[in-house]
């Protein structure tokens, strides 16, 4: 299933040396160097249909410390979709560390890629961790990519630039969530990391870009827990979908927004620029309500595009 | 543009700041009316934060933006002016805001075209018109103080003033607080502009951010919900 004979690229470059918030980052680390092997994770996921009609992961390109064995089909509402979980072999992103993932879903294939478990962002003092995805999805194509939470600690300097190249008749499901730290570490570590900096763009498949989005949390400059920022909460979830503008209205006018004040959970959603689809914010204080709020949207996309829900998830995760 | 005198760009820079000046501005609440109806603005102090956090999320995008088309103006590039208002348009997320700064900008840019019969002026509006280039606010403002002859830091100041004297008019209309209270906190924000200038006025357009999801959840509120006393 796999295309072994495919040769090995050289590692794209990652580097975001020249942004302007990661200007304060730029030393060498003194223990392993920047993008040393091992530090330099690169992935490569094309998701094609075979002769049969059946979605696999024809092309699967990894390097340490990313791995990805096969795709497996548990998905007991969708048993057709490959399901793939993105892991990483050198436990959290370091100082220095550098990765790049490139994820194609051809024409009329399906995914959907997670990661086997939350992606934890270490401590630095040199250096910063960097990522760039590009994620391309042909004519009526359909991804659901939704990673377990990111946890930044003290210090954590990370840095991503996410491109989402998206047929106009394809559906991308695009979850990030966010933790303010490690809450219950020692007498707790929310917002003590230095910077977080997202950004992520769509595009149609000829380059034209529909929209751009891009935050910078500096603790320092300015204080998540400021009103208007995330106030008193202390996670947050951003989920971009690009899907055909008939199906965004659906799901816009099926989405509830909320502030409940008891159950400490605040959800909106707002249409994108250019007819691109919609982005979805949760507010929340622990994992577990924020994550199904980011299911059972990611339900009603399902719903909405291919008639079939997400199934419960499992009890482990 | 011919020169001007001092005296006549005060008077300029005081025209196109005064709410009454005629581009909508008392028509938007910047997510104020929602935040006030869920408790989270309630008296000064929180009203006080909650525009402070309005007038940075702006400074990192719209100021940036602004800087950028009084910069293009003043280089006679249209084009630019037009690669700027595209950018912007593509950065702001939430659907009110950017019906409010499309409104707005097309209002404003009309004026324009009435003050001072400007052909970059009259392209750009032609431009908005025909569907070309969205027209957002803070890119035809920036126009309209380099056509005006008012500087860059006036204009920087200008365009934070809008942004809190906007939720600050709302906040009379929909918040227990009194008018000293709102000009306390003009005069307390204040404070906070010239360092909010030095760094949005280096700033290349990718540098634009924002990171205010809980002002977001609040214009969605508002998006989907019944409240019109504002139009967001």
């Amino acid at each position: 299933m796999l295309n072994q004979k495919k040769e090995k690229l050289p590692t794209p470059e990652v580097s975001f040396d020249t942004a302007r918030e990661m200007s304060r980052y730029l030393k060498e680390p003194e223990a392993m160097y920047v993008g040393a092997p091992g530090k330099h994770g690169y992935l490569r996921m094309g998701f094609e249909l075979d002769p049969r009609g059946k979605s696999i992961l024809r092309d699967l390109e990894r390097r340490a410390p990313l791995i990805v064995q096969q795709e497996l089909y548990f998905d007991e509402e969708m048993p057709e979709m490959p399901c793939v979980y993105i892991l990483s072999s050198g436990g959290p992103n370091i100082d220095g560390d550098r990765y790049r993932q490139d994820i194609t879903v051809k024409k009329d294939a399906y995914a959907w890629v997670s990661t086997g478990a939350a992606t934890k962002l270490a401590q630095m003092k040199y250096n910063y961790s960097g990522l760039i995805q590009n994620i391309v999805l042909e004519e009526n194509a359909y991804l659901e990519f939704m990673p377990e939470p990111v946890i930044p600690c003290r210090n954590t300097r990370f840095i991503s630039d996410t491109r989402l190249s998206v047929h106009e008749t394809a559906t991308m499901f695009y979850s990030e969530i966010f933790m303010g730290g490690r809450k219950y570490y020692k007498e707790g570590e929310l917002f003590e990391y230095d910077i977080l900096s997202v950004c992520s763009h769509g595009e149609r498949p000829d380059g034209r870009e529909l929209f751009r989005e891009k935050f910078v949390i500096d603790p320092r400059v300015e204080h998540p827990r400021n009103l208007g920022v995330m106030s008193h909460f202390d996670i947050f979830a951003n989920v971009i979908v690009m899907t055909p503008p008939d199906k965004a209205s659906e799901i816009y006018d099926k989405t509830q927004v909320f502030i409940d004040n008891d159950k400490k959970l605040a959800a909106g959603i707002t249409r994108l620029p250019n007819n691109a689809g919609l982005l979805y914010k949760v507010l929340g204080m622990e994992p577990g309500p924020v994550k199904k709020m980011v299911r059972e949207f990611s339900s009603l996309v399902r719903q909405t595009v291919k008639g079939k829900k997400v199934p419960e998830e499992f009890p482990w995760r | 543009m011919a020169e001007i005198n001092d005296m006549t760009r005060v008077m300029r820079l005081l025209q196109f700041t005064d709410s009454q000046f005629p581009v909508g501005t008392f028509s938007f609440s910047n997510g104020l009316e929602t935040a006030s109806f869920e408790g989270i603005v309630k008296d000064a102090k929180s009203l006080k934060e909650f525009a402070r956090s309005q007038s940075h999320q702006a400074a990192y995008s719209d100021g940036v933006a602004c800087l950028h088309a009084y910069r293009a103006f003043m280089n006679g590039d249209l084009k630019r002016c037009m690669e700027i208002d595209s950018y912007l348009f593509r950065f702001k997320m939430n659907d009110e805001a950017r019906l409010m700064a499309v409104r707005m900008g097309k209002k404003l840019a009309e004026l324009g075209v009435k003050l001072y019969s400007n052909n970059f002026v009259k392209e750009l509006l032609d431009s908005i018109n025909k569907g070309e280039t969205p027209g957002m606010y803070p890119v035809v403002q920036g126009i309209m103080f380099a056509l005006a002859g008012v500087s860059e830091k006036d204009l920087f100041c200008s365009h934070q003033y809008g942004v809190i004297n906007m939720v600050l008019g709302a906040a009379l209309r929909c918040v227990k607080v009194s008018h000293y209270d709102t000009q306390q906190i003009l005069e307390d924000l204040s404070e906070y502009i010239e360092r909010l200038y030095n760094e949005a006025s280096v700033m290349e357009l990718s540098d634009m951010n924002a990171f205010y999801p809980q002002l977001d959840i609040l214009a969605s509120l508002h998006e989907k919900g019944n409240m019109r006393m504002f139009m967001n």
